[in-house]
């Protein structure tokens, strides 16, 4: 993927193109609006980081609203230290399409990329999920692992769809909080490990088949292999 | 006392007015009985016999019988006290209050004029002068009146100055050993209730609520300190040690990792602290809709279902109201009662029961309860359950930071609601109540 990053202070900055880079990723980086805006214009991105405040006569909102403006529709991950509800809603609502608040784990960051770069080019229209021979079929909301089906309720289905449709990239439990419970809040327990082990049990029942896999200090990945 | 006076006189002038019309009328009836009278005895007598009667009359000396006089037709006196026929006097017979030459001046009177048969002609009237002394005396009471009511108003006024004045200058001697950062003062209130009385309790209470939040800001800058420093004694102390040391590359990571969670620990306390603030100052309320309170219930339950499961705990969702309804932020009702069942679990031994329920408890509220069997809290913990990062002794050693209460609290305190907690014998029973939609 290729990652434009745009952030004013040098250690995030030296910290994050690093990561990207040991990641496979290739990073350009600005270090205030008008460069930014520049780049974005003028290069093709699959996604954006922004940090909302830089310095300069441009913030990163009004540089999402510019981008916008002129039909740019590359997917921007919002970094900021504004942390209110309100802040994000507003991050949003500029053009943002995730909202990511500093101080933040890699992991997490990461993850959240790979989302973004992905749904670009993932189809909405799909019916059909599969990974390896578990197969979800979105119509008729029917689970199947090889030939055997698997009985889902309807939460843990929309969590292994959730999972399926990111199926290759790692998942945070902050994004599964978001994304399949719409909580915007840390519940400070390990709950969301709980219902990943319970739906691991139904479909997994042989443990040297797994699919999903934990990964150390961000979060779950379902993969073929 | 400006206002006293004009009524005093506002009130007086129409008094004047219908006093002196009713004393004229009284006056020009008794002028026309006179003179009625005057011309049955020139019936019965004739001129001469008038004339004399009429002499009779003038020799008396009837005070304020100004005018009285008996002419010919030519209009020459033939008796009464006047010398001449007076210049003024209208043609026609009848009643009139005018003024006429009396004594080469004009002078107002009453005045009744008969034309007796013969053409003899008949003058009776009183001079209106006659009346000054009593007006005069009506204006000379208003006047007193006037002035008994300017002294007692001005004594009054002063008086009431004083009082008010020194009530103010003890007021102002507490304000400012308020500003000086003597919180514990409050206005003095006697047992009047008077207006200066309703708005001293007002500025009292208002004082008791800064004192409390004043209080409660310095109790929560010294928590924070407290839970703060703890991880970051912690966190210093890995880090100076491992650039002391030089431990081998694995055990460096191990403590990198190590510190690198105790800054996550810093960094969750923070966000917490942030997030009460935001509901604290109330800017939320602009993003309150309705909201279901059976529905959010469910999905609590069912986000906490499996952790309950391991835990062996029973957790229960049990809709008794009906799916009451609520106008609030779904997001932070959502992690109210999510904070409230992850304490609940926290604190129930396996094989026992956490129900979480929907309630009204009249009066058009509703509420949310959510009972465990563990155990429970004793009053002194209750009262202090919600101070912030307050953590009872049995929560030692558990994860989090004392901040969840506190949230469930300042959250039901957005909604208009309140956060109590009861004992069940055994367990806890809290309740968020809100007022409901009507």
């Amino acid at each position: 993927m290729k990652v434009l990053l745009v952030e004013d202070n040098e250690r995030v900055t030296r910290f994050v193109t690093k990561g990207l880079q040991e990641a496979g990723h290739t990073a350009d980086h600005a270090d205030n609006g008008r460069d930014g805006l520049f780049l974005a214009a003028s290069e093709h991105y699959d996604v954006i980081i922004m940090d909302r405040m830089l310095p300069g006569n441009i913030d990163g909102l009004s540089l999402i609203s510019a981008l916008r403006q002129a039909n740019n529709r590359t997917p921007i991950l919002i970094l900021s230290a504004l942390a209110d509800v309100d802040e994000r809603i507003k991050g949003l609502r500029a053009g943002g399409d995730d909202y990511l608040t500093k101080p933040f784990a890699f992991g997490e960051l990461l993850a959240r990329l790979d989302a973004l770069g992905r749904r670009t080019r993932q189809d909405s229209t799909l019916t059909q999920l599969e990974v390896a021979d578990l197969r979800m079929d979105l119509l008729s909301r029917k689970v199947m692992r090889g030939t055997r089906q698997i009985l889902l309720q309807p939460r843990e289905f929309k969590l292994l769809e959730y999972l399926m449709r990111h199926a290759g990239q790692v998942v945070t439990r902050t994004m599964l909080l978001e994304n399949v419970w719409d909580y915007h809040f840390d519940p400070q327990t390990n709950v969301v490990d709980v219902h990943i082990s319970k739906l691991r049990q139904k479909i997994e029942p042989e443990p040297e088949r797994s699919l999903l896999r934990t990964v150390r200090n961000a979060g779950y990945m379902l993969s073929a292999q | 006392m400006l206002l006293g006076i004009l009524t005093l006189v506002l009130f007086a002038l129409p008094l004047g007015y219908a006093w002196r019309a009713a004393d004229n009328d009284t006056r020009l009836q008794i002028l026309t009985e006179d003179s009625q009278r005057l011309a049955e005895v020139f019936n019965r007598k004739g001129p001469a016999g008038l004339a004399d009667f009429i002499n009779e009359r003038v020799g008396l000396q009837i005070a304020g019988e100004r005018i009285l006089l008996l002419t010919d037709a030519a209009r020459r006196p033939l008796a009464g006290n006047l010398p001449a026929w007076p210049a003024g006097v209208p043609e026609a017979p009848g009643r009139y209050t005018r003024p006429i030459e009396l004594d080469h001046r004009p002078t107002m009177v009453t005045l009744v004029r008969a034309d007796l048969p013969g053409g003899y002609k008949l003058l009776v009237g009183r001079d209106v002068a006659r009346l000054a002394p009593v007006m005069t005396r009506f204006w000379y009471g208003l006047a007193a009146a006037i002035a008994v009511l300017l002294v007692s108003g001005a004594v009054g006024g002063i008086l009431i100055r004083r009082a008010l004045l020194s009530r103010i200058h003890s007021i102002r001697q507490t304000v400012s050993a308020i500003m000086q950062g003597e919180l514990s003062h409050r206005l003095p209130t006697g047992g009047r209730s008077d207006e200066l009385n309703t708005l001293s309790l007002t500025i009292n209470r208002m004082l008791e609520q800064i004192e409390q939040l004043v209080h409660g800001v310095a109790n929560v800058s010294n928590a924070i300190a407290h839970d703060l420093r703890t991880p970051l004694t912690e966190l210093r102390s890995r880090l100076e040690e491992l650039s002391l040391t030089r431990p081998p590359p694995a055990e460096a990571f191990a403590e990198v990792d190590a510190a690198v969670a105790d800054v996550d620990r810093v960094i969750s306390i923070f966000n917490a602290l942030l997030r009460l603030a935001e509901i604290d100052t109330g800017m939320r309320r602009s993003g309150f809709v309705e909201v279901d309170l059976g529905e959010l219930c469910a999905r609590a339950v069912e986000f906490y279902g499996p952790a309950a499961e391991v835990k062996e705990i029973t957790l229960t969702c049990d809709d008794q109201a009906g799916s009451p309804h609520a106008s609030g932020d779904p997001l932070l009702l959502a992690q109210a009662v999510n904070n409230l069942i992850d304490n609940a679990l926290k604190y129930t031994l396996p094989g026992g029961t956490v129900t979480v329920s929907t309630m009204r408890p009249g009066g058009g509220s509703v509420g949310i309860v959510v009972a465990d069997t563990g155990p429970g809290m004793t009053a002194a913990q209750r009262a202090r359950a919600t101070d912030r990062f307050f953590r009872g002794d049995a929560s030692r050693g558990t994860p989090g930071v004392g901040l969840g209460l506190s949230l469930v609290e300042a959250v039901a305190r957005l909604h208009g609601g309140t956060l109590d907690l009861a004992d069940r014998v055994p367990g806890l029973a809290a309740r968020i109540i809100f007022p409901g939609n009507p």
